[in-house]
């Protein structure tokens, strides 16, 4: 630790591109962005209903994702209960559904009620530091799922919901692609609220938590209280990710509850090492493999996935807890 | 309110049954530069956590500003005023300076999207005060040791604090870094009340006024440092006349009874981080019953030399490290310490979890190797642990906590022991036990290597000294001669000798 990298700090400066991030050339990132933007929107004319239905489940994940990375990359917390916060975005939504059709006021409200959710019980998460949040986090995912099989409507059978209408005045979306539209516009504006939210301060503070939490409070902030924030906000990501899943499959079980959804989000919120498009690709990569690439091995799917997440720690990647700053290093 | 910013009460910790703390009482009028030195042990970064709100203060009464803020959060007492910096760089290593800076300054928004122009000023005025102006886009983790230190200054002046605490600020730190630290924390606002943990008493005389000496957690003295300095009872705790500390057979620099062939050499050793060379054409002999030290200020690249020895850093092309004269250069540490080298890392690297008896229950002499060692005949040579086998390492002092790290190294039966910064952080008197007990080791005939910026204890117990600079050895001197004219190495290194040996 006490090792300078240079023998002469000074020499180092001129050196040391400080600003520049990942590789290749300056205009890659945003040529990059714009292509993956272009093929996103085009996809529903390019293949077919039952591939596009997987690119929306897809999506669904990089929402959840981005919750996760809201925990695991930001303060250095990794959660393994976020999908009981979807299924409690699912269920509201499910709800709101027999009232209007209409998908954003879904969206809105499944959001305030895993925002509610995950603000009741973070009081319990954001105490535990380390593996024991990991486990707090678990242990509330499984508690949800244990209260949906048994008091939720429809019980372990599940709800089915009517199709979900994108805006006033529009008819009910049946079809693939247009459902698929709906949700890539949602994760766009969930995506673009996200960036906002890693560029204040707030973020900043919970970077510092990841790096020494002790620095902050001396700081004079209450990192229990920024905590229990982030905590609430992932809830109500994760919840809005609840409400397009049942715009994506018009369904809602329990089983969405399931460990195996959150721990697929936090693997894909850890593919992507701190950053949130990182994230958003992870979880693509990660349903791909699971449920297409599987499909075509004659169900290995889980296979799959499993060597996915052993592969994980294998690549070359920083650690999580925030080491990789790619937000904050684009700013100016 | 008129009197003291700071009154302590009576205040006490315990952890566990050992009180690290003991009815300390101490009051800082506003503006103060006060200094609480100790031996190791002595409580002072406890009764700093106490201060900061860090630790709760099992009985007594912390009373600041006119507040009783024993119960007060940590955050509360920042929001306060109160200001603190780590013994260790506690930093943000991914964000740069200036964002290390931000984090800590007071009054901003949290949805803030940029940092307020007021704020990006206070931050930028932090750093220019410390002198990390030029350096403040650079990520902390990247900043030199020295600078690291003074970035976490600039982090606690950012909240512009009324009481300022520092926990060990000198530590690590080579002369001219210090010089600069002093005339930084003279130059701080006379309404700024200072309360300081340290060391080095030359440092500590230079920038406090009163000074507080703790003792195994009991207040021996309070006065200027001058006082302090002729005070019989701190004379004793302090340099090390105690009647507690008995070092192990003492013969300083006897010829040892082995013959001095080299057990291990170094040939052209060259190691660097990322492209940037930190050592060229190293090449030294470490022989059976003596000790070779490497000396050199912060950052010549000791702990690069060390590491790349024991193989816990990749050796550039060419390097040749004989050990009984088998090549170790494409072995990983493991199989170096199955061949005979042991060591000692800087900072200690002890098992959080483990107490002193597990952790010398853990290491082995491979089967492979002649010689065994018994735990007991470690326990020997350290009574201070023996006293202490149930403890685990953050109930020990960092003296203890050094011995405990050697204890662990010896268990192995090494041939060779590789040292890191051993001094770092002790207090003289226990300095001298260390070299009382590393000149022992050397006398029973294994080859030690000291990687050492306090040429004091170097001095006293190397037989061949190299001197480290710039990426190259410069100098090879027998201590002898050194002895014969230390200001010459002075000139050459500035290195501090401001630890004075106990006579």
């Amino acid at each position: 630790m006490t090792t300078i990298l240079t023998p002469n700090p000074d020499a180092g400066i001129a050196q040391t591109p400080v600003r520049r991030c990942g590789f290749g050339p300056a205009w890659l990132l945003p040529t990059a962005g714009v292509g993956v933007l272009v093929a996103a929107v085009t996809l529903p004319w390019l293949i077919n209903a039952y591939l596009i239905s997987l690119a929306t489940t897809a999506l669904v994940m990089a929402v959840l994702a981005m919750s996760a990375q809201l925990l695991a990359g930001l303060p250095g917390l990794a959660p393994l209960g976020q999908a009981a916060y979807l299924v409690v975005g699912a269920y509201t939504a499910a709800s709101v559904a027999t009232l209007t059709g209409l998908g954003p006021v879904q969206l809105l409200a499944a959001a305030a009620a895993g925002a509610v959710a995950a603000a009741v019980t973070g009081v319990l998460a954001v105490r535990a530091r380390g593996t024991t949040f990991l486990m707090v986090t678990f242990g509330l995912g499984e508690l949800v799922h244990a209260a949906a099989n048994q008091w939720a409507p429809g019980g372990s059978e599940g709800i089915h919901t009517p199709p979900v209408v994108a805006l006033p005045g529009l008819p009910a979306m049946v079809r693939p692609g247009w459902v698929y539209l709906y949700v890539l516009a949602c994760t766009l504006l969930i995506g673009a609220a996200v960036a906002v939210v890693v560029r204040t301060r707030f973020a900043w503070l919970l970077r510092g938590i990841a790096a020494h939490e002790p620095r902050v409070q001396a700081a004079g902030q209450h990192t229990g209280r920024l905590l229990l924030a982030a905590y609430t906000i992932a809830g109500g990501i994760a919840g809005a990710a609840g409400a397009l899943a049942i715009a994506d499959t018009r369904y809602v079980s329990p089983a969405d509850a399931a460990m195996g959804v959150s721990a697929l989000a936090l693997a894909a919120a850890l593919i992507g090492s701190g950053s949130m498009a990182g994230a958003c690709a992870g979880a693509v990569l990660l349903v791909a493999a699971r449920d297409w690439v599987g499909g075509l091995l004659g169900g290995h799917g889980p296979t799959l996935l499993g060597l996915a997440f052993l592969l994980l720690a294998y690549l070359p990647r920083h650690r999580l807890a925030g080491l990789t700053t790619r937000f904050p290093r684009r700013r100016r | 309110m008129t009197g003291a910013l700071l009154r302590l009460v009576t205040v006490s910790r315990s952890y566990g049954a050992r009180r690290a703390v003991n009815e300390v009482s101490v009051e800082l009028p506003p503006g103060a530069r006060h200094a609480i030195i100790g031996p190791n042990g002595a409580g002072k970064s406890t009764l700093l956590h106490l201060v900061a709100g860090t630790l709760r203060p099992t009985s007594g009464r912390i009373h600041y500003a006119g507040h009783d803020i024993s119960g007060w959060p940590a955050h509360r007492r920042a929001r306060a005023g109160i200001a603190r910096t780590w013994q260790h760089p506690a930093l943000a290593r991914p964000l740069t300076a200036v964002q290390n800076v931000l984090l800590a300054v007071p009054g901003q928004r949290l949805a803030a999207l940029r940092p307020q122009r007021r704020a990006v000023t206070a931050a930028h005025a932090a750093l220019a005060q410390v002198g990390l102006a030029k350096l403040a886009e650079r990520p902390a983790g990247q900043l030199a040791y020295g600078d690291q230190r003074r970035l976490e200054i600039a982090v606690a002046l950012a909240a512009a604090p009324r009481l300022l605490l520092l926990d060990e600020p000198s530590a690590g730190l080579a002369a001219e870094e210090i010089t600069r630290l002093t005339e930084l924390i003279r130059a701080l606002p006379d309404d700024m009340t200072v309360l300081l943990v340290d060391h080095n008493l030359d440092f500590v005389a230079a920038v406090a006024t009163t000074v507080t000496v703790l003792h195994h957690g009991q207040h021996i003295a309070t006065g200027t440092p001058a006082e302090i300095r002729d005070h019989p009872d701190v004379r004793r705790v302090y340099l090390g006349t105690d009647a507690l500390t008995s070092p192990a057979p003492n013969s300083p620099a006897t010829p040892a009874a082995v013959a001095g062939t080299p057990v291990l050499r170094v040939r052209t050793l060259s190691a660097g981080y990322t492209g940037a060379p930190v050592l060229t054409d190293i090449t030294l002999d470490v022989r059976a019953g003596r000790v070779a030290a490497v000396v050199g200020r912060n950052g010549a690249g000791k702990t690069t030399l060390i590491n790349t020895i024991a193989g816990l850093h990749p050796a550039g092309p060419g390097t040749d490290i004989l050990l009984h004269g088998q090549p170790l250069t494409g072995c990983d540490t493991r199989r170096r310490a199955r061949a005979g080298l042991g060591m000692v890392p800087q900072g200690r690297r002890l098992f959080a979890g483990l107490t002193v008896d597990e952790h010398l229950t853990l290491p082995r002499p491979h089967p492979t190797r002649s010689r065994s060692v018994d735990a007991r005949q470690v326990l020997d040579l350290f009574p201070v642990l023996a006293e202490r086998r149930q403890h685990r390492p953050h109930q020990l002092s960092g003296g203890e906590q050094q011995m405990l790290a050697l204890a662990r190294a010896l268990l192995a039966a090494p041939d060779v022991l590789l040292l890191d910064e051993p001094a770092e952080g002790l207090a003289p008197a226990v300095v001298g036990q260390l070299a009382a007990i590393i000149t022992g080791l050397a006398a029973e005939g294994t080859a030690i290597l000291l990687a050492e910026q306090n040429l004091a204890l170097a001095c006293q117990v190397a037989h061949d000294i190299a001197v480290l600079d710039r990426a190259r050895i410069v100098r090879h001197v027998a201590t002898a001669d050194i002895r014969e004219y230390p200001t010459d190495l002075h000139d050459l290194l500035t290195v501090p000798t401001t630890a004075p040996t106990p006579s």
